[in-house]
């Protein structure tokens, strides 16, 4: 099946971008929460982007519409060794 | 299966790919080098299909290179979703694709994507009774999801390191290493963040406009000044806004806690492709992209190669292609003027007029690509190829800096840029933001940008004449 992938790491594509409006989604934050784009392995690095510029487009070009989705820490994947026991082995300076 | 090949490695590489070494991808021996990604060994060595998406089980490959994406997923030692561009090829490693079933390259599950039609809604799948949701929950949960738990020993628990620094410069691209610099002579004392293996972000990918000369320059530039710290290989994780501002880094060995009177952001910004049918299937990758692979680790994913983009960067990769005897289907673009494009008819590639790409097809890899004038849906140009470059409209990675309460402000062509003042100064009085990150369209651009918000960062730390001057006369 021909799909236009907007998300590669959770496989949501433009018609469900569409659909998420249709249905009255209509600010980034919401429209990430419905189809998912953002959620998955690259936190949205490579899909956020063009998520707000559909929307921007949807809303006729007004890019003032686009505030950010919620950004949260860790930015970078990370093994949970990096902080286990982090207060027991913090180290002297 | 991907046609690569390796080519002559380009003289002044950065990239040194170290001794020849084997591993083991799916019982199957295989060559590489020690130092280079594993990805681009896997690459080289015929392997196209990565590993499956989680939905639809299309099939992924390696995009970004930068370890931004989750295109080149792996199971590396027994540990689930490795970015295998970011993990080098070492001897002895035992390499195997995640998702599939009975395997990645015949995946059953795939039928989901080829009779699913144009949506699958999983909000209102399985809904009809609580008994069929419920069960349909539990199969979904069982197919679903990015691997297996890992089967190899824990990691130990890293130490962590707790110091302060005047300054913490997040990223050693060309902003970010202008920035560090100026600070650093201005007697202040600096600890440079960088997240990849190697300092010089985008220059590295700019082999053929003089990147890598410029980061030979700035880094001889950066030994002589006393006072900065380098961590590369050391992502910036979180920044906590306060006074001290508080900065998490973390590499293989060690956990940083750095407690900062000013950060300079200089994150740059993520390569991105641009949006058509089938724009997932390996074998499309972005201009920084296809620079990291053939003229940084001398492997071509495939040919011949099909090039479309408008930048200096992108057409000056295309000429550099033609120089290196990569073969070329074709390069697709609206500039008439660029030196590129002299050199690239002089080799007798074929150059078309502004299109934009309406359709890719191809099975695990790539084949065809359909192009369609700008206002038109109807395409009226198909070129066979095995690799294509698609230039998209970068996006500034501009997270870490909004996590910190700094203002972003989107636009439809430039993505979400970190909103700065004449000097560099974000609406956190204490961060200030350069380069791509803060909306700079070139590397000449970022590099004078880096060294004026080095340059106003040291005079909101200490006021002095001289330095005053300089920032002038920028």
């Amino acid at each position: 099946m021909s799909r236009t992938i907007v998300c590669r790491c959770e496989d949501v594509t433009i018609e469900d971008l569409k659909q998420a409006f249709a249905e009255g989604y209509r600010d980034l934050e919401s429209l990430k929460r419905y189809t998912g784009f953002a959620t998955g392995f690259c936190q949205g690095k490579c899909c956020t982007a063009h998520a707000a510029r559909f929307l921007s487009a949807l809303k006729g070009g007004d890019d003032t519409v686009a505030d950010p989705i919620r950004t949260r820490p860790l930015l970078h994947p990370t093994p949970v060794s990096r902080f286990a026991r982090a207060v027991e082995l913090l180290e002297d300076e | 299966m991907a046609s690569a090949r390796r080519i002559k490695p380009i003289e002044g590489n950065p990239f040194d790919p170290g001794e020849p070494v084997q591993f083991q991808f799916e019982g199957r021996p295989l060559e590489g080098y020690d130092n280079e990604p594993l990805a681009v060994a896997l690459l080289a060595a015929g392997v196209g299909l990565f590993g499956r998406s989680t939905k639809f089980r299309r099939p992924r490959g390696p995009v970004c290179l930068h370890g931004h994406c989750s295109g080149c997923l792996m199971r590396v030692n027994g540990v689930p979703n490795v970015r295998t561009c970011q993990t080098p090829c070492r001897s002895g490693m035992v390499v195997e694709r995640q998702i599939g079933w009975p395997s990645a390259g015949l995946d059953l599950f795939r039928a989901v994507d080829l009779f699913s039609g144009k949506r699958l809604d999983h909000h209102a799948m399985f809904t009809e009774s609580s008994w069929l949701n419920r069960l349909a929950g539990g199969v979904v949960r069982r197919l679903s999801g990015l691997g297996e738990p890992p089967s190899a020993d824990p990691k130990k628990p890293v130490p962590v390191s707790r110091f302060q620094a005047d300054v913490v410069v997040i990223g050693a691209g060309v902003a970010g290493l202008a920035a560090g610099r100026a600070l650093g002579e201005c007697g202040h004392n600096v600890v440079l963040l960088e997240a990849e293996d190697h300092r010089g972000g985008r220059l590295l990918d700019g082999a053929t406009l003089g990147g890598w000369e410029q980061v030979g320059t700035l880094k001889t530039e950066l030994e002589s000044v006393s006072g900065i710290e380098f961590h590369v290989g050391t992502p910036a994780l979180a920044v906590y806004p306060g006074d001290p501002l508080e900065v998490v880094a973390g590499n293989e060995g060690k956990t940083f806690w750095i407690s900062a009177r000013r950060l300079v952001m200089c994150t740059g910004a993520y390569e991105q492709l641009p949006l058509f049918e089938n724009n997932d299937l390996p074998g499309i990758f972005g201009p920084r992209a296809m620079d990291r692979l053939v003229c940084g680790h001398a492997v071509v994913p495939g040919e011949p190669v099909v090039v479309m983009g408008d930048r200096d960067e992108t057409l000056g990769l295309a000429s550099r292609l033609a120089e290196l005897e990569v073969k070329l289907a074709g390069v697709v673009t609206a500039r008439r003027d660029a030196k590129a494009l002299e050199l690239l008819r002089h080799k007798n590639v074929e150059i078309f007029d502004e299109r934009r790409i309406v359709r890719a097809h191809g099975g695990k890899w790539l084949d065809r690509v359909e192009f369609a004038p700008p206002d038109s849906p109807q395409s009226d140009l198909v070129l066979d190829c095995r690799t294509c470059v698609a230039e998209a409209p970068e996006a500034p990675a501009y997270e870490l800096a909004h996590h910190a309460g700094c203002r972003v402000s989107f636009s439809s062509q430039g993505g979400y840029t970190v909103v700065v003042n004449d000097e560099c100064q974000t609406s956190n009085r204490s961060i200030f933001a350069a380069g791509h990150v803060a909306g700079a369209a070139s590397a000449a651009e970022a590099e004078r940008e880096g060294q004026r918000a080095g340059l106003a960062c040291a005079l909101s730390l200490k006021d002095d004449q001289k330095i005053r001057e300089r920032l002038k006369s920028l």
